[in-house]
């Protein structure tokens, strides 16, 4: 078992341990570098005085909630004076002179990055494979197939990765359509994605801005509290920006519920899946019905649709997005005779084979003659798919799905591009919803590779979607 | 569904398709749109659009005056400038 932020906090709390030390044995398995979880690793003397503060702040007494945690930041928050580059070529020279709200509460609160993780160029992947610095290697292994490299998943891969094999504590993540839960999954860890609009999508590279959100990834539930609780706070900056009361997470997460919990599990959601990801479904309902946790049937109208609809407004907010690459201001510039011609061939050589499909269908279905009959209805479609989700959470208090429909596959395995967008089948329609969601682990798969189950819970409902998380993952635990 | 003209796609995305990837692109996107047609027979004539999903009133800020981004900062990360702008070709003849 790997030790938790309150684990190691204790350790620091009693000397048993120094911040530095500990910095030094993460840097020590980040630098070695065998997964490609790292697109840049940040050395000890440029932390040097963060780690003296932290320490400091221990000797004193008065430690931060995070004060000394190392960190992996997906390469997709702005980090000032590090290299932030989306994994794209396109970015590849990008310095940022400013910090991203959610990083910035991130170090405010004491913790210590490690370094920037690999991930699916600019977050459109589902294997981080489409990374201009190369696949990220799942740590896991297949027991029937011992030498092939498995996929950690999508897109904050590089994230589930580095957790999964122990070179930072947690990582920040981002998620879109799935990509917090679905590499947690495939990689045995936690994975949160909390309500669109909780934590701020300042300084994010965007891919689609109705739907990214900001979020960790773990080693357990509790770390999840431990994160969310500094990063979730309202900012100016990011008019989708909820100004809601935030509560603290971590208080009553290992409490029983009060009062009876009720949860729904999408029948239509389990048809013609394997028996593996049958059995995580099955286990979890015994589990947790020892608690008094009652089970229902619940389906949807629109689950056919989610996929469609997010494989349009996705892309589109995606192509609009990423104009602002343009060889211009920043990012990498090819040479051309014209103004237009350094648009065209920066934009061309700057993204690789997934980015530019995306970028064209967005354009395709946000041009004249299209617009309605695609972006439009599709827009349409998510209010309806947002209401039948209300509609289930008025019958059940949460819903449990599988996270993924399949374990962790082989590095080159799905080469056409509808096959790779259905591994997000059980996480997109909640990201359309803006619900949230996390993935814990549930067992492991007949080939001995990690699965996880996911729970969805109502709107800024997050503190009892940890709790129920918390109890669930106390009697699914398994050792690796 | 009409056929997808790629080359004006690529145009309107300000990209430059190398003519041996310009059937590959074409026929993924239609793939794609093929695959994402079932939309179309979805009754959304009595929905409106869904734009920003929490629907919560968009907080206003005081209109305060504040400090960021010098010249320097801004152009920091300029592939080309000169002085305190960003250098590209003449435009104008």
């Amino acid at each position: 078992m790997k030790n938790s932020i309150s684990q190691i906090k204790k350790a620091l709390i009693e000397k048993k341990i120094s911040v530095g030390e500990l910095y030094d044995e993460y840097l020590a398995k980040a630098k070695s570098g065998n997964n490609n979880s790292f697109n840049l690793v940040i050395d000890r003397e440029n932390n040097i005085s963060s780690i003296n503060d932290s320490q400091n702040r221990y000797n004193n007494g008065n430690p931060l909630p995070l004060d000394g945690i190392p960190l992996g930041i997906k390469d997709l928050f702005c980090t000032k004076g590090i290299r932030t580059t989306a994994s794209s070529k396109i970015l590849s020279n990008f310095i940022p002179n400013y910090e991203s709200f959610v990083t910035q509460q991130l170090l405010n609160d004491g913790s210590i990055f490690i370094g920037k993780n690999n991930c699916d160029e600019f977050a459109m992947g589902s294997s981080n494979e489409t990374s201009y610095f190369g696949p990220v290697i799942n740590p896991w292994k297949n027991k029937n197939s011992q030498n092939d490299n498995l996929v950690p998943g999508g897109s904050s891969g590089g994230s589930a990765a580095a957790v999964a094999e122990g070179s930072c504590v947690a990582s920040m993540g981002t998620d879109t359509g799935g990509s917090i839960r679905q590499p947690a999954s495939l990689c045995g860890i936690v994975g949160l994605k909390p309500t669109f609009g909780s934590c701020s999508r300042w300084g994010i590279v965007a891919f689609a801005s109705s739907l990214d959100q900001a979020g960790p990834l773990t080693n357990c539930v509790e770390d999840a509290a431990y994160v969310l609780n500094s990063i979730n706070k309202h900012d100016f900056n990011d008019s989708t920006s909820s100004n809601h009361q935030r509560e603290d997470y971590l208080v009553d997460i290992n409490n029983n519920f009060e009062k009876k919990i009720k949860i729904g599990i999408p029948s239509d959601y389990l048809e013609d899946v394997s028996d593996d990801i049958l059995n995580q479904i099955d286990n979890t309902k015994k589990a947790l019905s020892k608690h008094g946790i009652e089970f229902v049937d619940v389906k949807f109208k629109t689950t056919e649709y989610a996929l469609s609809t997010y494989y349009i407004l996705a892309p589109a907010e995606a192509s609009s997005n990423l104009a602002r690459y343009d060889g211009i201001r920043y990012g990498v510039r090819e040479d051309g005779e014209s103004l237009d011609d350094i648009y065209l061939n920066s934009r061309t050589k700057g993204f690789g084979d997934e980015v530019t499909r995306r970028i064209l269908i967005g354009a395709y279905v946000l041009s004249a003659g299209y617009y309605d009959a695609y972006y439009r209805q599709a827009q349409k479609v998510r209010r309806l798919i947002k209401n039948d989700f209300q509609r289930i959470l008025n019958e059940v208090d949460f819903i449990l799905t599988p996270t993924t429909p399949n374990e962790a596959f082989k590095i080159g395995d799905k080469l056409d591009p509808i096959s790779m967008y259905k591994n997000d089948i059980y996480t997109v329609p909640t990201s359309l919803a803006g619900l949230p969601g996390i993935s814990i682990p549930s067992g492991l798969s007949k080939n001995g590779l990690p699965l996880g189950v996911q729970f969805i819970g109502n709107y800024f409902e997050e503190k009892s979607l940890l709790q129920l998380a918390a109890l669930a993952e106390k009697e699914l635990s398994f050792n690796e | 569904m009409s056929d997808i003209d790629i080359k004006r796609i690529s145009y309107l995305a300000k990209l430059k398709l190398p003519s041996e990837k310009e059937e590959f692109y074409s026929n993924s996107l239609k793939d794609i749109i093929k695959w994402v047609d079932n939309l179309k027979k979805v009754d959304t004539s009595k929905t409106e659009p869904l734009h920003n999903v929490t629907e919560k009133t968009v907080s206003i800020r005081n209109d305060e005056v504040s400090k960021s981004n010098s010249v320097d900062d801004v152009l920091s990360n300029a592939p080309e400038r000169a002085q305190n702008f960003f250098k590209v070709p003449k435009v104008v003849e």
